[in-house]
């Protein structure tokens, strides 16, 4: 299976490279797409700032390196929706595309991968689509977890679910430090999700929107609550 | 394939009930004491005969009605204008309504989003014009619209303190209030508590129709003391 990560950054690309590469059958490719349209001089200098920070800029220099020699590192300079961006998507011949860059994705771009992209939603589908769907769980007493997705050009509303993890809140003591546990799930997800995707038969899920509702960002009375929330559970526990 | 992964399980949580209904009575007490830096003396004024009743509902006890009875009904007709039903629901007092036994025929998002912005006004109010109505089960995807325009366009405006249309923004604060009393969905509550959180500077600018901002700050304040989300 060509599977291929996009990622808003290199360091962003490689974190979730490194938990899919290793997976037998799958041929993988790092996709860095110009967020924000973004000039060349801010770009590489937020690039080596992450890297740097990431404390393991070698490492990072070298997979990179290695991936661009054998024409798996793409480096995209226009917008992914431009229709050069669009071409060397095609090009790729991929079957499966990771998201893993801010970025919304239209029609075009997801036709680019053979079975469309999927997304780690950090929320259970379908009843939590939307912002700050974690918060809303907790604040409606449900599960928290992960579902992984193939995304359609509308806010969460892809058809067809791969997998949903459900992952308890109760050892975390503020939404913030929740949801970046949530979001560091991506990559081990991922790999659970291509990995489903080449059994035969897989049964995939409908997503069927009319069974949840979409949420917004929420207020910080509502956050304060949350919060409060987390910490009297943390303190219990 | 199980979709569900072999080791987790949904953990279940107690509701923030008790939290909710604290922090709520609290923003209510907040709201009793700051609701003059909403409404000017003018804007006061401008509110004719009801004035005398928006300050005292607003600076006084908690008052509020149950309007859930009224999400049940097909369709309401109501010979009162628009103001004053929204009004005679803002103070929590008693509208005076008919059964319908048929409904307009719905109102797609799409289509409503294709009006000018003074057919938008019309067509809302006027099918609106009982604001219990957009309450019903039945009209679930023109709330749900009003609710996705409050919570990305306007809100994104209004947070850059850009132009925004005052009389739009708060005719939809409005009625996402009135379905938060019918429906208790926390989503409309939140979105007037986001509202009422932005800058102080983009709230005066809704002092240019005090009668909406009035009726939005009485029916925000019924949904503070609502204690059964």
């Amino acid at each position: 299976m060509r599977v291929a990560v996009i990622a808003g950054s290199i360091s962003g690309g490689f974190r979730i490279a490194r938990e899919v590469e290793t997976l037998a059958g799958v041929e993988l490719f790092v996709v860095i797409c110009n967020v924000g349209k973004r000039s060349p001089l801010l770009r590489w200098s937020r690039e080596l700032l992450s890297a740097l920070k990431s404390l393991s800029w070698w490492t990072l220099t070298t997979k990179a390196c290695s991936y661009a020699r054998r024409g798996r590192l793409i480096i995209l300079h226009r917008p992914l929706d431009d229709a050069t961006s669009i071409e060397r998507l095609g090009a790729l011949r991929c079957d499966v595309g990771l998201h893993a860059a801010n970025v919304i994705y239209r029609e075009p771009t997801i036709s680019s991968f053979r079975l469309g992209i999927l997304n780690a939603h950090i929320g259970i589908l379908p009843k939590y689509r939307g912002r700050c769907v974690v918060e809303w769980s907790v604040l409606h007493g449900d599960p928290t977890g992960v579902t992984v997705f193939f995304i359609d050009s509308g806010i969460d509303t892809g058809d067809r679910i791969v997998l949903r993890e459900f992952i308890p809140s109760n050892r975390w003591k503020s939404a913030g430090a929740l949801k970046k546990m949530l979001f560091g799930c991506d990559g081990r997800l991922y790999r659970k999700a291509v990995e489903a995707l080449m059994q035969p038969g897989v049964q995939l899920e409908e997503n069927d929107i009319s069974k949840g509702h979409r949420y917004y960002v929420m207020s910080k009375m509502f956050k304060h609550i949350i919060n409060k929330k987390l910490t009297d559970r943390g303190n219990l526990a | 394939m199980d979709l569900e992964t072999a080791l987790s399980r949904p953990v279940p949580l107690d509701r923030c009930e008790e939290i909710l209904r604290e922090v709520l009575l609290g923003r209510r007490a907040e709201l009793r004491k700051s609701w003059r830096h909403f409404i000017s003396s003018e804007g006061l004024g401008a509110l004719g005969s009801l004035a005398k009743e928006v300050e005292s509902f607003l600076s006084g006890q908690n008052t509020l009605r149950d309007w859930r009875f009224a999400a049940s009904f097909a369709w309401v007709n109501c010979d009162a204008t628009f103001q004053d039903c929204l009004y005679a629901i803002a103070l929590a007092g008693k509208v005076e309504y008919e059964l319908s036994d048929t409904s307009p025929p719905p109102l797609l998002p799409r289509d409503l989003n294709k009006l000018s912005r003074t057919e938008r006004m019309e067509v809302l109010c006027d099918r609106y014009r009982c604001p219990l109505n957009i309450g019903l089960p039945g009209e679930s995807e023109v709330a749900e619209e009003i609710l996705r325009q409050m919570m990305v366009q306007d809100r994104a405006k209004l947070e850059a303190g850009a132009e925004f249309d005052v009389d739009m923004v708060l005719l939809k604060l409005n009625l996402a209030g009135v379905r938060a009393l019918m429906t208790r969905d926390l989503r409309y509550l939140d979105a007037l508590n986001y509202f009422y959180e932005l800058p102080r500077r983009s709230l005066t600018r809704m002092r240019a129709n005090p009668r909406f901002l009035a009726s939005w700050l009485c029916i925000y304040a019924q949904l503070l003391c609502t204690l059964d989300w």
